[in-house]
């Protein structure tokens, strides 16, 4: 008996919100979950960006009066929430919560994702994870200092900050966003291999959702490493047990712990880290590999390569943590093995940067602001890939590590493009989102000084580290070690990373002035072929489609094909029968 | 959406049951006969290896899933195999710099718990 | 339009591949709540995994003696000590409540409501005798033997304190799942009667059925890791 097979949503009724409040609050819609957290992630980001500039004052103006507030525990604690916030409640919940909600259902022709409900409760218990985690500002010691990674044993002994309640509200807070993201991420998964419209094969997928869709798989696998890590540290802490705590003296006297093993966690810890390496870059890669293609009027070079390339880099990302850890005493042949998987991993990702570059050639590169930021994504991303491969051998890691040469490299791979990847990616779809066009005179300034200023910061952090300026130093002093150049360069940079801190400002003053008084944006402002530019209203309604959902005939590439009328065709328009 | 369910004899059902429990009763005669070495560990494996695949193919029905779920499921635990070899090797190592560097005790004999030496020593009289 | 009759003779390669390219939906037949239980049981996998992967290298790296487990979970019965006579009985009753769980299933794509809801029941109570069971064995542990999650009460030194840290952590974390399976389970029971999946196909309890059996599945590996090994 030959069924035929229909789009699971088509039979459903959709249940419309009929308050003020269901619609906008407690939405189950996948558009309005993406922007909530879109703008969560946004405000913590600004905590994290504002905590950096005290950081970068701090570097450079050690001596100067006004920043005599901040002493060595603030500096500590401002780092280890810059950079927890940064990774994972900025960079993880942006990409993922705020694109992946707005993109997968819109670009597999879905209606909404598989649960709306629990959609819904990801972002909520996203929040509750953030508030915790502000909440450590408020607590008896403030929040811990133990740097992003949270080694033990110095996290939980006493002379770190927030030693006692900051690393509570830390790893509680940590332990609730894996919940969120699990309820999201299974979400994400679902729909996009059992919802899919008509037509739409893996292989016709946008390159967006494909990036979203591994890296969503790479998070339901990794977090648990560090939802593990968190529980036996809470119970190090709380209980007392000695999993990560060997026998020590600390402050003269020994504690309780005994015959616990360290290099556990930080294994543990980076079998979850380095996958959020790519949990983060995967969907900038995806959203990268879009705006360039749509952007240059041209189809994306090697569509297929680069499908598998996202798939191999997230399967060898399993298998390269611990060359974070080569100086950490580890089994002395691990190296060996951790090098080489590092190294290997480097061939499907320059293969991506390739094809980029490739998909650029002899183009008709329209020079929008997305594709400014994807350009500068490209620039920015080969430069913390090559450093990449430096410190992914051993030799060179050991002199390096714990060096300015490392901070400006997981800036530039994880931090910067990552970032320009969410500007870009909110410059595009920005008016399918409101209906208005952001401004683009705004945006080109914000990208100069974004772009420029962020070089301007992170490229000379690499001559920092080669002359041996320690990274997580509160401050270095005057010393024969350190020699003025390094203290002129610290100065420039603290000037460029104000300077950028500062241009932010005109961005949100885009975001906000463009919703009420923007230009109206036309259904398709880009001639992009992607499904979500098919709906029938801009912007897209609760349910996005008509009765029938879209059926997709196509790849979401066919820019400037021989012999077509039109320079772009959408993914819903059939294929012409070979005459 | 075409579901045509997990219909199968309930016969198959009892048979794995019953199986379960004889895997069960074997792995447990290992501890009851004192079975010691690879011996041990190595029936201890394979009656738990066992027990998991008749759990995950029967019960959770997995046998009968097409193999494109199937392959989807069992492919990226391989990670955590390489977690799991590669903290061998590193425990090992661990245990050895202690015991090199730190003088302890390489094979330290346990403690019996006290409500046990109590029926050892009434077994004694 | 994709046309879903599945040819029996196909390959698995072929079957595979032709499912993972065709459009809609890429496990065949499955719905969404099953496929979503699927991977969020794989996600637990990693969870659990990592725990006893934890053990294991807290049980190599220690250089202090590691307790006999058959020793220590012994149950002295008529003053004979048995070993691990109550997790032989807890392993028994687990199983029982699998197996109860995959008559229910069966029972539910036979849309029997009533025998869905008392074999779904009983799996429960099942379960919470377990837990009920688990807690008589922590309390045994605690109370008599003296093992604390942080070491050992006075004059009960029986070694590497991380035995019992990494028994309570493994075990509690699995007795938690027992718990939530069955509250899950009373819920998708009572459901059932009341009947508010009339209109599916009752798939519902065979993916509450998925979530028991992995608990099970996991009972497995710590029976066999921790009171064996
Ligand atoms: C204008 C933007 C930024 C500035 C000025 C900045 C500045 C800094 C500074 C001064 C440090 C401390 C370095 C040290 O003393 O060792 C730091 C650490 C760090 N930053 Fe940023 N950062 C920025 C953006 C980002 C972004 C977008 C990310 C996202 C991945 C990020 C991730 C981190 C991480 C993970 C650390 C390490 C924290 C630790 O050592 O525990 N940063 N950043
Ligand atoms: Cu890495």
């Amino acid at each position: 008996m030959a069924t035929v097979e229909v789009p699971y949503q088509e039979t459903v009724p959709l249940h419309h919100p009929k308050t003020w409040i269901g619609k906008y609050i407690f939405s189950q819609d996948h558009k309005i979950i993406a922007v909530q957290y879109g703008i969560t992630a946004m405000a913590v980001g600004l905590v994290a960006l504002i905590l950096s500039e005290f950081m970068r004052l701090q570097i450079a103006f050690p001596e100067a009066g006004f920043m005599a507030f901040f002493t060595a525990d603030h500096y500590y604690q401002a780092i280890t929430m810059h950079g927890m916030i940064m990774v994972i409640y900025l960079l993880t919940a942006f990409l993922l919560g705020a694109f992946g909600n707005f993109c997968v259902p819109l670009m597999c022709g879905a209606r909404d994702m598989v649960f709306p409900f629990v959609n819904m409760l990801s972002y909520w218990v996203y929040l509750l994870s953030v508030i915790i985690l502000m909440i450590s500002y408020f607590v008896p010691g403030g929040p811990t200092g133990a740097g992003w990674t949270l080694y033990p044993p110095q996290t939980i002994t006493q002379g770190t900050p927030g030693v006692d309640w900051g690393i509570a509200t830390m790893l509680i807070s940590l332990a609730v966003f894996i919940v969120a993201f699990t309820m999201g991420g299974l979400n994400y998964i679902t729909t996009i291999l059992q919802a899919r419209t008509r037509g739409l094969t893996l292989m016709r997928m946008p390159l967006t959702v494909w990036g979203i869709f591994i890296a969503t798989f790479l998070g339901l696998i990794a977090f648990p490493a560090l939802f593990v890590s968190a529980v036996m540290m809470l119970l190090d802490k709380f209980l007392k047990t000695s999993f990560f705590m060997p026998a020590i003296v600390s402050l003269g006297s020994k504690l309780e712990y005994s015959g616990g093993q360290p290099l556990l966690f930080q294994h543990l810890f980076w079998f979850f880290g380095h996958p959020e390496v790519y949990i983060v870059a995967l969907p900038a890669f995806g959203v990268i590999s879009d705006l360039i293609s749509v952007h240059a009027r041209k189809n994306i070079f090697g569509y297929r390569m680069m499908v598998w390339a996202i798939v191999a880099i997230g399967a060898l990302s399993l298998i390269v943590w611990a060359h974070h850890m080569y100086v950490a005493g580890m089994h002395p042949s691990f190296g060996f093995f951790f090098a080489t998987t590092t190294l290997i991993i480097a061939v499907p990702t320059a293969l991506k940067v390739y094809n980029w570059i490739l998909t650029l050639w002899r183009a008709n590169i329209r020079i929008t602001v997305p594709m400014l930021f994807a350009l500068a994504f490209v620039l920015t991303f080969i430069v913390g890939g090559i450093t990449g491969l430096f410190l992914g051998n051993v030799i060179i890691d050991i002199p390096l590590s714990d060096t300015y040469f490392v901070v400006a490299h997981f800036h530039m791979v994880m931090g910067v493009s990552p970032i320009l990847a969410i500007f870009g990616g909110i410059y595009h779809w920005y008016p399918k989102l409101t209906g208005r066009m952001l401004n683009d005179t705004i945006g080109r300034i914000h990208f100069y000084f974004t772009f420029i200023g962020t070089y301007a910061i992170y490229f000379p952090m690499h001559y920092l580290g080669f002359i041996g300026v320690p990274r997580r130093y509160y401050e270095t002093g005057i010393s024969e070690f350190y020699p003025v150049a390094a203290h002129n360069l610290n100065k420039f940079i603290t000037i460029a990373a104000l300077i950028v801190g500062v241009s932010q400002i005109l961005f949100i003053f885009n975001l906000v002035h463009s919703y009420f008084k923007g230009k109206k944006a036309p259904a398709n402002p880009w001639g992009a072929n992607s499904l979500e530019w098919c709906t029938p209203e801009t912007p897209p309604r609760h349910g996005n489609w008509e009765d029938r959902l879209p059926t997709v005939h196509r790849w979401a590439y066919d820019f400037g094909v021989p012999g077509e009328e039109k320079d772009h065709i959408p993914q819903t328009v059939p294929r012409r029968k070979a005459s | 959406m075409a579901t045509e369910g997990q219909q199968h004899p309930i016969k198959i059902y009892f048979l794995i049951w019953l199986l379960l429990f004889v895997l069960s009763f074997f792995s447990y005669l290992v501890d009851f006969y004192h079975l010691e070495g690879n011996l041990r560990w190595f029936l201890i494996v394979v009656f738990m290896l066992l027990k998991a695949g008749f759990i995950v193919a029967i019960f959770m029905h997995m046998k009968w899933e097409r193999f494109a779920l199937i392959f989807g499921i069992l492919t990226p635990p391989l990670a955590l195999v390489v977690l799991m070899f590669l903290m061998a090797i590193e425990s090992d190592y661990a245990w050895s710099t202690r015991v090199v560097y730190m003088g302890e005790d390489p094979a330290p004999k346990p403690e019996s718990p006290s409500h046990y030496k109590k029926s050892e020593e009434e077994k004694g009289h | 339009m994709t046309d879903t009759t599945l040819s029996t003779q196909e390959s698995i390669f072929t079957s595979t591949a032709r499912d993972w390219s065709s459009d809609m939906t890429t496990f065949k037949g499955v719905p969404w709540g099953k496929a979503m239980m699927w991977i969020f049981l794989l996600s637990d996998t990693f969870i659990f995994t990592c725990f006893l992967v934890g053990y294991m290298v807290m049980r190599m790296t220690v250089t202090e003696a590691w307790p006999v487990a058959s020793e220590v979970f012994a149950l002295t019965v008529w003053g004979v000590s048995v070993p691990l006579l109550l997790i032989a009985i807890m392993t028994f009753i687990l199983i029982t409540s699998s197996g109860t769980m995959a008559m229910a299933v069966n029972m539910g794509y036979q849309r029997r409501k009533w025998a869905v809801f008392w074999l779904m029941l009983a799996t429960a109570l099942l379960g919470a005798s377990f837990v009920g069971m688990q807690c008589y064995e922590w309390s045994k542990l605690i109370i008599d033997e003296g093992i604390r999650p942080w070491g050992y009460a006075p004059d009960h030194d029986l070694g590497a304190p991380q035995f019992g840290s990494i028994f309570f952590m493994v075990t509690g974390f699995h007795g938690l799942h027992v718990s939530v399976g069955v509250i899950y389970l009373i819920t998708v029971a009572i459901r059932v009667v009341r009947g508010k999946y009339d209109h599916t196909n009752f798939e519902i309890v065979e993916i509450t059925g998925l979530y028991w059996h992995f608990v099970d599945l996991v009972w497995v590996f710590i029976f066999a890791f921790f009171y064996l090994w």
